[in-house]
């Protein structure tokens, strides 16, 4: 094994959760996820020897995982998004936390129906990226990423509400 | 309730499932097959390439040993008409190795992305439909040329004797029908392969230009 392989295995292996994350994201079946997994993990080898360490791995990673997961289609299957998360519950008498949870399954529901590019903008949200840094990722100015933000933001508020209603 | 007061949860969410996968077991990955639309283009181009390659030798070797001058013509031409293809195949090879070493913004992604697929349909498309009029007026010439009578067909023009313009416009009629059912079969068969694709990508692209 090559050093530029020991060392490339050694970054993926503290990383690994973030290729997770995406495959988690935008594949709804097991095989799909690791399918996607091992796409993401060559695409990464085979650009890796042009990672000068300008921005951190993590964020080379997020670039790499979203590119490829945005450009991988698989033919549509029967399973939809709902079926990989639990269900929400019925409404009835529920703690705080069970409450929270609720929301999280609703939320998570949400953000499962939106488009591939909007998928990926929440992701990087998630992880406390700035606009900048998201705009550097996505290629899109900041402000662009501002106002998509705010919009996606909207839909998921409303998306979340109706399945609350409707559980 | 907000995005970002879910934060924390829908990231745990995220990670469900998830187990750390051995450094042994990411080293397997490295080595497997990758499945994504670029790879398979690679691989087709690589198999069109070997076929080229295998034609030009077959082609040079009937043109050489045959005596009659249409078959030496014919192959002849397209074994040297191979060439030129490689050459483009080739070019498209290295456009997409060089494609997979970037790692760009997403939007230039997509853009790139969908520059090299059309480029590849594109490219595709021109040297089938060039392939046509050579096929046909090849034949048609030396067809012309060949002296010796060719058996079947010369009982039949004796029959035809005296209805040459009938004659004419069936060969004419044969000849548009299957150039133009060639032409949409190659333009459906180049959309169903890399024309859904491009479109969704196209849409995806789109969405980033609001």
């Amino acid at each position: 094994m090559s050093e530029s392989e020991k060392e490339f295995l050694h970054q993926l292996n503290e990383h690994q959760k973030i290729i997770h994350k995406v495959c988690n994201l935008y594949m709804q079946f097991p095989e799909d996820k690791e399918d996607l997994f091992q796409e993401v993990t060559l695409q990464a080898w085979k650009a890796y020897h042009k990672f000068r360490g300008d921005s951190k791995f993590s964020t080379w990673l997020y670039r790499v995982a979203l590119n490829t997961a945005i450009t991988f289609f698989r033919k549509e299957k029967q399973q939809s998004f709902i079926d990989s998360v639990s269900e929400i519950p019925d409404k009835q008498v529920y703690s705080d936390k069970e409450h929270i949870e609720e929301q999280t399954r609703a939320m998570y529901l949400a953000i499962g129906e939106l488009s591939k590019i909007d998928k990926a903008i929440v992701m990087l949200y998630l992880e406390d990226y700035s606009y900048a840094e998201i705009s550097d990722i996505i290629g899109i100015t900041a402000n662009n990423i501002a106002v998509k933000m705010n919009r996606i933001k909207g839909k998921l508020r409303e998306a979340t509400l109706k399945k609350i209603e409707t559980a | 309730m907000e995005l970002d007061e879910l934060k924390g949860q829908l990231n745990q969410q995220l990670l469900s499932g998830f187990s750390n996968k051995p450094e042994n077991k990411l080293a397997e990955l490295l080595k497997g097959k990758a499945c994504s639309l670029l790879c398979k283009i690679k691989k087709s181009i690589l198999f069109e390439i070997a076929c080229c390659i295998i034609g030009i030798i077959a082609f040079a070797s009937i043109s050489i040993i045959y005596h009659e001058t249409a078959i030496r013509v014919y192959f002849g031409v397209f074994g040297v008409i191979f060439i030129p293809f490689i050459w483009v195949l080739w070019y498209l090879f290295k456009k997409i190795v060089a494609f997979e070493n970037l790692v760009l913004p997403v939007k230039n992604n997509l853009k790139e992305l969908i520059d090299l697929l059309s480029l590849f349909a594109k490219r595709y498309f021109q040297f089938n439909m060039a392939l046509l009029p050579v096929c046909f007026f090849l034949a048609m010439a030396l067809g012309y040329q060949q002296k010796e009578p060719i058996e079947g067909l010369e009982q039949m023009f004796l029959k035809l004797k005296g209805l040459t313009h009938f004659y004419s416009g069936i060969i004419i009629a044969y000849i548009a029908v299957t150039l133009i059912a060639l032409v949409y079969f190659t333009k459906w068969y180049i959309k169903k392969l890399y024309g859904n694709y491009i479109n969704q990508l196209q849409q995806l692209l789109a969405e980033l230009k609001e």
